[in-house]
């Protein structure tokens, strides 16, 4: 039995179970938050800061995606200050790594390029980092480009929470996060990958993208992974 | 059908004292995923620092995934995978710090002595290392040397204090 709260997202009043997350409460209501680690099927971890939102009573923001719902809690998704937030985080993913949208894989199907139109972005504020990143193309089926790479985690969750090759992590931190393979060594040495897709289904950008397909062409399906866990659930 | 590596070759000799202590380490903490970062500390003191056929004889026999274990040494600055300098010069590169020019103190001592992060002089006398915010946002640029905290250091001050690090240690 679990218990049922009262909350209010913009000004909407809404009957939830208390075990959900505030996102996942919007998002059955129809009111949209920005997100890019959240992939409904895998754990949230909070990791991209896009679906920061107000809580009545806070002068913090917290994550949607990892904050359950409250009693009473009062949710504002859309002023002025989040806008503003979600403009940082967004133009901060671009100048994090070399985003050439012209010449990638997943031009015209990215979840990043598609949160840029979302927030309106018409220039980058903050000075480019133009970090030398590596592609791997080692694999037989996939390749990895880390200019594209946001860290948003959901290749690493994908493949060890779905597939449980766990063949991604990430090493070091802050502006020199990387998606590892195993010791940090060649995709196509993994000691633990099956090769499944999932990672390549899963992320956002074109940072992973299947060798079979051309500039342009991609065509992703992170809702594949969120299936697949809907699947299991149910004990068929 | 791809065939691929398998860690279950990684393997250590057995006879290496080392290894023993290793072995000794994992079983006492009954091979639990949980202690990874423990039986780490305990494979960097006997060896300075964690080469990487260490790092996947722990991943084989704790089967834990080779990309977690490595994660997690990249993660904490007091774990190396290459042998360290008798000097640690630890830049710290957080937020705070690499606002008021830690990037700069880092290519100091690249210009001065032609060191990057993570490597050691070829004389072995100094390892340089960055962190990630050592919590003394308020003394940034801060440099940890030799465990000792410097407060708002500039590259002169940072390349002196080395010198002098090295001088004593021609003398003693
Ligand atoms: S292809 Fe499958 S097993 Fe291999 S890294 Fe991607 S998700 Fe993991
Ligand atoms: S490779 Fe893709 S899914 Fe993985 S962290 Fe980078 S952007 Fe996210
Ligand atoms: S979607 Fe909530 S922090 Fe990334
Ligand atoms: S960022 Fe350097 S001390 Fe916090």
């Amino acid at each position: 039995m679990m218990a049922l709260v009262t909350i209010y997202i913009d000004g909407k009043k809404i009957i939830a179970g208390s075990e959900k997350t505030i996102l996942e409460v919007a998002r059955e209501n129809n009111i949209e938050i920005l997100t890019m680690c959240h992939l409904k099927g895998l754990t949230d971890v909070g990791a991209c800061r896009l679906c920061m939102v107000e809580l009545e009573g806070s002068p913090k923001l917290f994550s949607a995606c990892t904050t359950k719902v409250a009693d009473n809690m009062i949710v504002t998704t859309n002023s002025e200050r989040i806008r503003r937030y979600q403009r940082i985080t967004t133009e901060l993913f671009f100048a994090e790594r070399n985003h050439i949208c012209a010449v990638c894989v997943s031009n015209g199907a990215c979840e990043l390029q598609d949160l840029g139109y979302k927030v309106g972005l018409d220039a980058i504020r903050y000075p480019h980092l133009f970090p030398q990143c590596e592609v791997d193309t080692s694999h037989p089926l996939y390749v990895m480009d880390q200019n594209r790479c946001i860290s948003c985690s959901r290749c690493i969750r994908a493949c060890a929470e779905v597939e449980g090759a766990y063949n991604w992590d990430m090493m070091n931190r802050g502006y020199q996060i990387r998606v590892i393979s195993d010791f940090n060594t060649l995709w196509g040495e993994s000691t633990t990958c099956t090769s499944c897709g999932k990672c390549v289904q899963a992320c956002p950008t074109g940072a992973l993208w299947a060798k079979s397909i051309v500039q342009g062409q991609q065509d992703k399906h992170p809702e594949f992974i969120t299936d697949l866990m809907e699947r299991r659930k149910m004990n068929l | 059908m791809i065939v691929r590596n398998s860690l279950q070759d990684a393997d250590l000799p057995q006879d290496d004292p080392r290894v023993k202590q290793l072995n000794v380490k994992m079983k006492k903490e009954g091979y639990k995923p949980d202690a990874l970062i423990e039986i780490l500390h305990n494979a960097q003191n006997s060896y300075g620092y964690l080469p990487i056929n260490v790092l996947r004889y722990i991943a084989k026999v704790l089967r834990l995934p080779p990309s977690r274990v490595f994660g997690t040494v990249s993660f904490y600055h007091f774990f190396s995978m290459k042998s360290k300098g008798e000097h640690t010069c630890l830049v710290c590169t957080g937020t705070a710090c690499y606002v008021k020019g830690a990037q700069k103190l880092l290519d100091k001592v690249e210009e001065k002595f032609g060191l990057k992060q993570g490597q050691v002089t070829q004389d072995g006398k100094i390892g340089l290392q960055a962190a990630r915010c050592i919590g003394a946002c308020g003394l940034a640029p801060a440099v940890i040397l030799d465990d000792e905290v410097q407060a708002k250091v500039s590259p002169e001050d940072l390349i002196s204090k080395l010198t002098s690090k090295l001088e004593t240690h021609e003398q003693g």
